[in-house]
């Protein structure tokens, strides 16, 4: 499986032909994606982590099958030569350093990847406790994630 | 020389009680993930220190208030003469103390409606728009490089005195006492109360708990209705 993602992720990252369209719509799909994660990352904070007490298994489980659905999807396709610059939805934030920084790059991708679908694999069970923790390691790498690459405001 | 108290107990509370919660607050926000929650709960609990630091500021023992040493133009030009004799915050000290106040309330102001763009909202942040939650997050970041700046000044004007004017200021914030010359002393002693009043003690609590109570959510600020909507909407509904 990490295999898999890794092989995903370089393909992704290296091969240009696989970027996704022209520049702004990478960029606008990119931000789409991160959207509709916030949607569900919002879903699972509010039943597992501020109201525990409207946890729903099913409604949980669902989130974090998007979430991870999203995670493999291979974003790295939307991050093509010369997307730190232009807008999508609305200007990007990506560091330019983005492009520099490939071993950096892949390896909080591949954490997001990882905590992702283990998220989705303990949500399954509903496991509260669990979930709570996993999903503290999923929101762990989108901060890493922006910490190194997004343009902090 | 002799020695005399200074700073309430109360005062001191907040002063070290605020440190190790600005310390707390940023190493939380650094590390993330589920420490962002901790974050949160770190700044309602500024929010508390600020409220009850300021409300001390009427209500507490003589040096504790502001109008002891609110650093008016005169006190202030006496100070730089060196004709300023007193021993509580001296003008340019009050200056640094209202400026670390209204930064530190600047932080939690903005830190209630702000986000971290990926699970944290502030208590507050349902109350605006993403867009303005956004601004607020701007301002909760580029405030805090100011008050990293003044807590920086801070430390190193109390090294300053210490080191230059031979005045160790830390001593006196942790035990509440300070020696002072014999005639200073005495000439200030009829003009200080160092007592700390129960009832005044109990109300700057009230005030702040209340304070906090209000903005951590507790209280619902929009109508309690649309809860049922929620509970509705948060199930998975079969199909679309």
């Amino acid at each position: 499986m990490k295999k898999k993602i890794l092989v995903t992720l370089l393909l992704a990252a290296t091969a240009s032909a696989a970027f996704a369209g022209p520049i702004e719509e990478q960029i606008r799909f990119r931000q789409s994606a991160y959207s509709y994660l916030s949607w569900n990352t919002a879903k699972i904070k509010k039943q597992v982590v501020d109201s525990p007490e409207t946890f729903n298994k099913d409604y949980v489980a669902a989130a974090a099958n998007a979430i991870a659905a999203v995670a493999n999807s291979g974003l790295g396709e939307l991050y093509g030569p010369g997307t730190d610059q232009g807008t999508g939805w609305k200007p990007t934030r990506l560091k330019a350093e983005f492009f520099q920084k490939k071993d950096e790059v892949t390896t909080v991708a591949n954490n997001f990847n990882v905590a992702a679908n283990e998220l989705a694999k303990v949500a399954a069970t509903g496991d509260k406790a669990a979930i709570k923790d996993a999903f503290g390691k999923v929101t762990e790498s989108c901060k890493a994630c922006h910490d190194l690459a997004r343009i902090k405001e | 020389m002799k020695v005399i108290s200074v700073w309430d107990l109360p005062l001191r509370l907040f002063h070290w009680l605020l440190v190790v919660s600005v310390v707390a607050a940023y190493v939380s926000a650094k590390v993330g993930g589920a420490w962002i929650d901790w974050h949160g709960r770190i700044g309602l609990f500024i929010v508390g220190l600020l409220i009850f630091r300021i409300v001390w500021g009427f209500l507490g023992s003589t040096h504790a208030r502001f109008k002891t040493f609110f650093p008016t133009f005169s006190r202030l030009v006496a100070y730089f003469k060196g004709h300023w004799h007193g021993i509580g915050h001296n003008p340019l000290g009050a200056l640094s103390v209202l400026a670390l106040l209204t930064l530190v309330a600047t932080q939690v102001g903005s830190g209630l409606f702000a986000n971290d763009d990926i699970s944290f909202t502030g208590p507050l942040a349902s109350l605006v728009d993403k867009e303005q939650s956004d601004q607020f997050t701007r301002w909760h970041n580029s405030s805090f490089n100011i008050l990293l700046v003044l807590v920086i000044l801070h430390v190193v004007a109390i090294v300053y005195h210490r080191l230059i004017k031979k005045n160790n200021l830390v001593g006196p914030m942790v035990t509440g006492k300070k020696k002072v010359p014999k005639e200073l002393a005495e000439k200030v002693a009829p003009s200080i109360n160092t007592a700390v009043g129960p009832l005044r003690l109990a109300l700057s609590l009230i005030i702040s708990v209340t304070v906090v109570w209000s903005v951590s959510g507790a209280i619902s600020l929009t109508s309690s209705a649309p809860t049922e909507n929620v509970q509705q909407a948060a199930q998975v509904s079969a199909g679309f």
